[in-house]
């Protein structure tokens, strides 16, 4: 009981926007309601908002590494690309294997968590400055994507995979546990659980004494330095994290669509996840939440006619962001509507206000 | 002889990969040196430098004129970028790192929108000259040749004009400059726009050998950013050339060996490594030296 409270104290603490009795209630009401929803939808749409939903693991990530952390990384796609290609690399290898899936899910994860640990390990223990970790995941980015746009040829194959070039790798197995292979409504639910519970557990992260670190080290990396909190690991471990939130992502991208493509590496994919985390705020997990998916249907429903203009509303969007809500817009909302006088109504239901 | 001939031309791959490393980035180095702000539209402006060149050269303008117009557009441009965008987010790296994106990504759109997916592309000028069984191309050692100048030309900027007094200043200790009565802002709007002029100048030169694209800039992108990460911000000529020459060393036997892709990654995980040695880069490495000489002298 008294663990129960504890981790209770730790959801509602202070480092995110939404703590009040109201924010809790609207929370367990929408969850409650996403998950009745698909008994008005069709498959397919229920399908489609698994889509919005799907890339909120990554950019969460992102919020955390960047808002809590201090560290901005332009590759979070790098490891949404590493985690797809090699779940279709092992699952598609273990077709009929009913562990086949769960296997790749597991190796997607582990490569992404090694290869950043490796990419951390130098830039981190190298104390570099601030402006070099952004640099350098974009340029890993960048190479992985040139590299898997030259495996066209039939030599670039493993086992019975084929990575495809530029044209992708198709065919990949959607996700399976047991004998139940899940797609559809089934999709749609192993979506929201995802979404949910990694919301609530970096909640629990941030709010945690590792996540009063991480702020230190945020506000003034010397001071937690000679506080005597080593920065280097720390760092190493938020990023190490972001990079299996993304990797997570990729799974259930891969696991949606059954292909991928090395353009989900590229530049335009890059730029995303920055957006989605500077528009919505990069310092509240709930309003990157909130952006991610709002942006996501956005993208989705101008996508049919406005493909054309998609990087220049982008670059658009995060220019206009950062001139004029640098700290986020459902933040500048959050913060702004309870010095109005309408705390007492609106003033912790900022995500119903956007 | 033929020991000579090959000599020439390891000594020519090596110094045409480190002038490709050097202009790629010199722009971008002289920006980051002055307000530690790194500009991600940088490989755009290069774009936009040989959008410019290309687009007088065939309205018959000579070449050469073709690479200080380019200079100049750009260089206004980036002016302009200063005053209205970048100049907010001095002292916040991050936000002017994404913000810059923001910029890239308009521009190279913009670019494709405005102006189609291709421009006609510019032929070298100049032949070429044999060693032995090996030919060079004269653009090329043109290009060797004027990064040289360019550095020197640089490094008088910086050392005996009053503007180079003033930036060296205001690198070292910004508020004390101002005290002293140097106009800062002015001397970040002439440094943002000598670094953005710079990118399309490089721009203007590459642009015979590349086609002229609106995402041409992404291709600079990977050696820009490596060689500014490894030669740092401390100061900006070392830096660059320090960075630019030890990269070419690393480049050109794997690029020789392997292809220019597996060149680029050994470029990666050489500045990895390099950054674990010198989080600093290596013209911080060079000024330590140089101070603690002068100190015993």
């Amino acid at each position: 009981m008294a663990r129960l409270s504890h981790l209770l104290n730790l959801l509602t603490g202070p480092e995110d926007i939404g703590r009040s009795r109201w924010f809790w209630t609207g929370f367990v009401a929408v969850c409650v309601l996403l998950f009745v929803y698909p008994l008005w939808l069709s498959e397919f749409e229920a399908t489609n908002i698994a889509y919005y939903l799907l890339n909120v693991p990554i950019a969460l990530g992102l919020g955390l590494l960047w808002g809590y952390c201090g560290v901005l990384s332009f590759g979070q796609v790098a490891y949404f690309g590493i985690a797809g290609y090699l779940y279709g690399i092992v699952a598609g290898n273990m077709i009929g294997d009913a562990v086949g899936p769960i296997v790749g899910s597991l190796c997607g994860l582990a490569v992404c968590a090694v290869v950043a640990a490796i990419f951390g390990y130098f830039v981190f223990y190298g104390r570099v400055q601030s402006w070099i970790v952004p640099i350098l995941t974009l340029v890993l980015t960048l190479l992985l994507e040139t590299f898997l746009g030259q495996t066209a040829g039939y030599q670039w194959r493993v086992g019975s995979v084929q990575l495809g070039g530029y044209n992708g790798m198709t065919g990949i197995p959607a996700f399976q546990l047991g004998d139940y292979v899940v797609a559809g409504y089934g999709f749609y639910y192993y979506v929201l659980i995802v979404v949910v519970v990694t919301y609530l557990s970096l909640r629990l992260l941030v709010n945690s004494r590792h996540g009063k670190v991480m702020l230190a080290i945020r506000e003034d990396a010397i001071r937690a330095e000679l506080l005597g909190y080593d920065i280097r690991a720390r760092q190493l471990v938020v990023f190490v994290v972001a990079a299996i939130l993304a990797g997570v992502s990729g799974l259930l991208y891969v696991q949606w669509g059954n292909y991928i493509t090395p353009s989900q590496v590229g530049l335009l994919q890059a730029s995303l996840p920055v957006i989605w985390v500077a528009v919505g705020g990069r310092e509240s997990l709930l309003a990157v939440l909130l952006s991610t998916w709002a942006l996501n249907w956005l993208n989705y429903t101008l996508s049919s006619e406005g493909y054309r203009y998609a990087l220049i509303i982008t670059g658009v969007l995060l220019v206009a962001v950062m001139v004029f809500f640098p700290s986020g817009i459902v933040v500048a909302l959050a913060r702004e509507l309870p010095k109005r006088g309408l705390r007492a109504l609106l003033g912790e239901r900022e995500g119903e206000a956007k | 002889m033929d020991i000579f001939a090959t000599i020439i031309s390891i000594l020519y791959q090596f110094a045409t990969n480190g002038a490709y490393l050097l202009l790629s980035a010199l722009g971008l180095i002289v920006i980051l040196g002055m307000m530690n702000i790194i500009n991600l539209a940088h490989g755009e402006l290069m774009m936009m430098g040989a959008y410019t060149a290309s687009i007088a050269w065939h309205q018959g303008v000579p070449f050469w004129l073709c690479t200080i117009l380019a200079f100049v557009v750009v260089g206004v441009f980036g002016a302009l970028l200063e005053r209205t965008i970048v100049r907010r987010f001095y002292g916040r790296e991050l936000g002017a790192l994404v913000v810059t994106w923001g910029i890239s990504l308009i521009l190279s759109q913009g670019a494709l929108m405005v102006l189609g997916p291709f421009l006609p592309s510019i032929p070298i000028p100049g032949g070429s000259v044999g060693v032995g069984q090996y030919s060079f191309s004269v653009y090329w050692l043109m290009v060797i040749a004027l990064s040289c100048v360019l550095i020197a030309g640089l490094w008088a900027l910086y050392n005996y004009t009053t503007f180079g007094l003033q930036a060296r200043a205001a690198m070292q200790n910004a508020a004390m400059a101002r005290a002293l009565g140097v106009n800062t802002g002015r001397i970040y709007m002439l440094t943002f726009s000598l670094g953005a002029g710079l990118a399309g100048f490089s721009g203007a030169l590459f642009a015979p050998t590349v086609s002229i694209a609106p995402f041409m800039g992404q291709q600079f992108v990977a050696p820009a950013f490596i060689t500014v990460v490894v030669g740092g911000a401390t100061n900006v000529i070392t830096g660059a050339v320090g960075s630019s020459l030890l990269l070419s060393l690393i480049k050109t036997p794997i690029g020789f060996v392997f292809g220019a892709f597996v060149g680029t990654v050994a470029l990666l995980l050489a500045a990895l490594v390099i950054i674990r040695l010198m989080p600093d880069g290596i013209s911080a490495v060079i000024q330590r030296r140089i101070d603690r000489r002068n100190r015993f002298a």
